[in-house]
């Protein structure tokens, strides 16, 4: 066992738990396999494994864009996280948990009933969609693919930071970084039983139960090629088997019906995977097919209502509401700007909290008040007081670290982590929620994970027996 | 299209009482075709009757008996009020288009006896519960940014009535009423340096003077009854017992009656009340706007095809 010491650790640079390693320095017990594993590969044949990965992430076009004109290979660490099976099933029954709920609530809020969030909160977000009022979507499914942000506090405590309901992406980030591992570093999976999972099943069963037919015609609508997550739209495409589409490969036919264009003739299609918020700008009169009930939308048009940074601090009251039940998964402790008093309160306590643009996604617009100067604490405070509608503040939280392997020092260096999981809905109120999640590594130094912030990604496990 | 926005029965807001009926119209024109349209309006009156709660939620001695809303192309909206107490409706329109028009007509009782008040000390206006909402830093107005030339305008008086008069003569009759000199994204401190502008920048640079004394006070907008032209805009000032009171640094005048304007909204500055606040997807941009209203003493209320025709001689603003 001594040999896990040629894995050296660079000092710990972040409080907060570490999953890797426990209090006193020891590598925890279902690390053990991992790290008897990497001891004996030994720092060398680590550098040549991360090396042989990173070039395979580069030949299979595996990217993540920050800039459409810079080809950008997605970064990865490949020591994988390992969630205990315990641990998951409180993850998943949490995410299912909210999922149904937000989508309840997105169909009481269409139907012009909702009061759990007020009005001047819910009628100025800027995903809400007043055509939208009125409709109910195929099936009553609003939300058919989530995705949700966690933080581990340490002991199995995860708390909620982000809904993702509009066109949330990464699941194949999580599929690929789990077949890059085992592809280039199968030493590191002797010894677990990782819970397999089958997405491609899932969402056929998904396609199915929505459009009521057993062979229905799937499209995915993609943004294209300079789109940042365009890996994962043509990489779900294959997996699906479905057709990967552009806008102008679709048109709405004089019946109201969605056709695609093909060599042979036009297909009509009844369901769009769109990755694509504004559809106009893509397909003309989509929009109107979709609300003429023509076509299955996934997302639904509007989902993005309840994705909404504040409306976010509504969540625990909706599965209140909704399902008479006590929110499984707590959630970061948000605080309204709009409300005079909690401005003041947020104004006076700013050090220990996080702004967040309202609007903003991917980690843009994100500050992290103990990692700013105070130069850029008084600006922040300036924007809030100018602007209080615009953002929302959370109380900071000393979420867990992980270990990334540097494969310059050939040390392991603690980092900031969180999990995107996602679920899916289907159109008889099932809810799957595949097993691990994508796990996001912030840059040394901060706490901002997401992969458009430049975070890295890792390889995520539930396993049924980790202590072996 | 028209929707129906309805109002309260008539209620007596006191002798003298008259009915006025207004209009206004907004047209926009784009170099190309917009897919949508999302906006926030605030051109609604706001309601003395309303059922409101919080302080400064009614506007005491104004009433509405009726009021809709046309849109062409027409869209869809929802009602609701926003955290200063505003009637807004959130409208998109997704119809596609090169030009949009919204008008905004109904009728409203307004209270013509001007309000009396007594005077207060600026020290207990400093503590009432509002403040920090309306003498913190907005958008448009910094009250540290004017603090000293308030201070020279006010003589140190500690008096609420003394300080708000001081002040909003001097805008009145200081800054010069110039359009073209400033737009919408003028800030006091701008208005206090060229010291031109139109009503607008004179309500912005009294807010931040009186804030920085440390008076309560709060941007109006809306319009001005009898007579045809542009949107107004003036300020309400906060008194211990009477509430809001309102004070016009473009006509010079302190506490009007309610009968000399119809109110649209409240808020810290225009950032808060703008009539028409949001945004649309197209490739071209915004190349023109055209805005006008009109207030009449009637009971009769303003057509579509009157609004479209007063839009013809309306004052063309060109972009950029």
């Amino acid at each position: 066992m001594g040999a896990r010491c040629m894995f050296e650790i660079s000092a710990p640079a972040t409080p907060g738990y570490n999953e890797w390693t426990d209090s006193g320095g020891q590598t925890r017990s279902h690390y053990a396999a991992i790290a008897d594993a990497a001891a004996s590969l030994g720092p060398l044949e680590l550098t040549e494994r991360w090396g042989r990965a990173n070039r395979q992430v580069s030949l299979d076009a595996f990217t993540f864009y920050l800039d459409p004109r810079r080809y950008r290979p997605t970064p990865a660490d490949w020591v994988p996280r390992v969630i205990p099976a315990d641990h998951w099933e409180v993850i998943s029954a949490g995410v299912a948990q909210r999922l149904k709920a937000l989508n309840l609530f997105l169909l009481d809020l269409y139907s012009g009933t909702q009061d759990v969030v007020p009005d001047e909160v819910m009628y100025t977000s800027y995903y809400f969609y007043p055509e939208v009022q009125g409709f109910r979507p195929p099936r009553d499914v609003f939300v058919h693919i989530y995705g949700i942000d966690l933080v581990h506090l340490g002991e199995g405590r995860y708390v909620v930071l982000e809904d993702n309901l509009r066109i949330p992406s990464g699941i194949t980030y999580q599929v690929k970084a789990v077949d890059m591992v085992s592809n280039h570093v199968p030493e590191f999976g002797a010894g677990y039983d990782v819970v397999p999972y089958d997405i491609r099943q899932a969402y056929h069963d998904m396609f199915r139960s929505l459009c009521g037919t057993d062979s229905p015609v799937c499209v995915l609508l993609t943004d294209g090629r300079y789109g940042s997550a365009f890996f994962e739209h043509r990489y779900l495409s294959e997996l699906l088997g479905i057709p990967l589409v552009e806008g102008a490969d679709l048109y709405v036919g004089y019946d109201g019906r969605v056709y695609a264009r093909t060599l042979d003739s036009d297909i009509p299609v009844d369901l769009i995977y769109r990755r694509v918020e504004d559809l106009e700008m893509f397909v003309p009169n989509l929009r109107e097919a979709y609300l003429d009930n023509k076509v299955v939308l996934v997302n639904g048009l509007g989902s993005g209502a309840a994705d909404d940074k504040l409306v976010f601090m509504w969540v625990p009251r909706m599965i209140q509401r909704y399902l008479g039940e006590t929110a499984i998964l707590d959630q970061a402790p948000s605080f309204n700007l709009s409300d005079p008093d909690s401005r003041r309160h947020v104004l006076e306590n700013l050090d220990n909290l996080v702004i967040k643009a309202r609007q903003g996604y991917g980690g843009i617009g994100v500050y992290v008040m103990p990692d700013l100067g105070p130069g850029d604490r008084t600006r922040v405070a300036h924007h809030i007081l100018q602007n209080p509608e615009a953002f929302i503040a959370q109380e900071t939280l000393d979420f867990s670290n992980h270990m990334v392997f540097n494969d310059q020092s050939g040390q392991l260096e603690p980092r900031y982590i969180d999990l995107r999981v996602f679920a899916i809905q289907d159109g008889n109120g099932n809810v799957t929620v595949f097993p691990g999640g994508l796990t996001r590594v912030a840059l040394s130094g901060g706490r901002i994970t997401n992969n458009s912030s430049g975070g890295l990604c890792k390889p995520t496990w539930v396993v049924r027996h980790p202590f072996q | 299209m028209q929707a129906d926005l309805g109002g309260s029965p008539p209620l007596s807001i006191g002798p003298g009482a008259l009915t006025a009926s207004y209009l206004y119209v907004v047209r926009y024109g784009y170099s190309d075709t917009v897919l949508h349209n999302d906006n926030q309006l605030r051109i609604f009156p706001r309601d003395g009757g309303g059922s409101g709660t919080g302080a400064g939620y009614r506007a005491e001695g104004q009433t509405v008996l009726h009021s809709q809303l046309w849109t062409l192309p027409p869209g869809r909206g929802v009602a609701f009020r926003d955290r200063f107490g505003n009637s807004v409706q959130r409208y998109r329109i997704v119809e596609h288009h090169t030009s949009l028009i919204v008008a905004a007509a109904g009728l409203v009782n307004l209270a013509s006896e001007p309000p009396v008040a007594g005077d207060a000390g600026l020290e207990e206006v400093r503590r009432l519960p509002e403040a920090f909402e309306f003498t913190s830093i907005s958008p448009l107005v910094d009250p540290d940014s004017v603090a000293a030339l308030a201070q020279e305008v006010s003589g140190g008086s500690d008096s609420l009535l003394e300080v708000v008069r001081r002040v909003v003569r001097w805008v009145h009759e200081e800054v010069l009423y110039l359009r073209g000199a400033t737009n919408v994204t003028t800030t006091a401190v701008q208005v206090a340096e060229v010291m031109e502008g139109v009503c607008q920048d004179k309500s912005h640079l009294a807010l931040g003077m009186l804030r920085s004394l440390g008076v309560p006070c709060r941007y109006l907008s809306g319009l001005l009854t009898g007579q045809t032209g542009e949107t107004h805009s003036w300020l309400e000032f906060l008194h211990p017992e009477h509430g809001w009171l309102g004070a016009d640094p473009t006509r010079g005048v302190l506490m009007p009656p309610a009968r000399d304007y119809v109110r649209f909204g409240v808020g810290r500055d225009y950032t808060d009340v703008s009539p028409v606040s949001g945004s649309f997807l197209s490739r071209g941009e915004s190349e023109d706007c055209a805005a006008i209203a009109e207030v009449r003493f009637s009971d009769s209320e303003f057509t579509l095809e009157y609004a479209l025709e007063l839009l013809e001689d309306a004052y063309v603003v060109k972009n950029g």
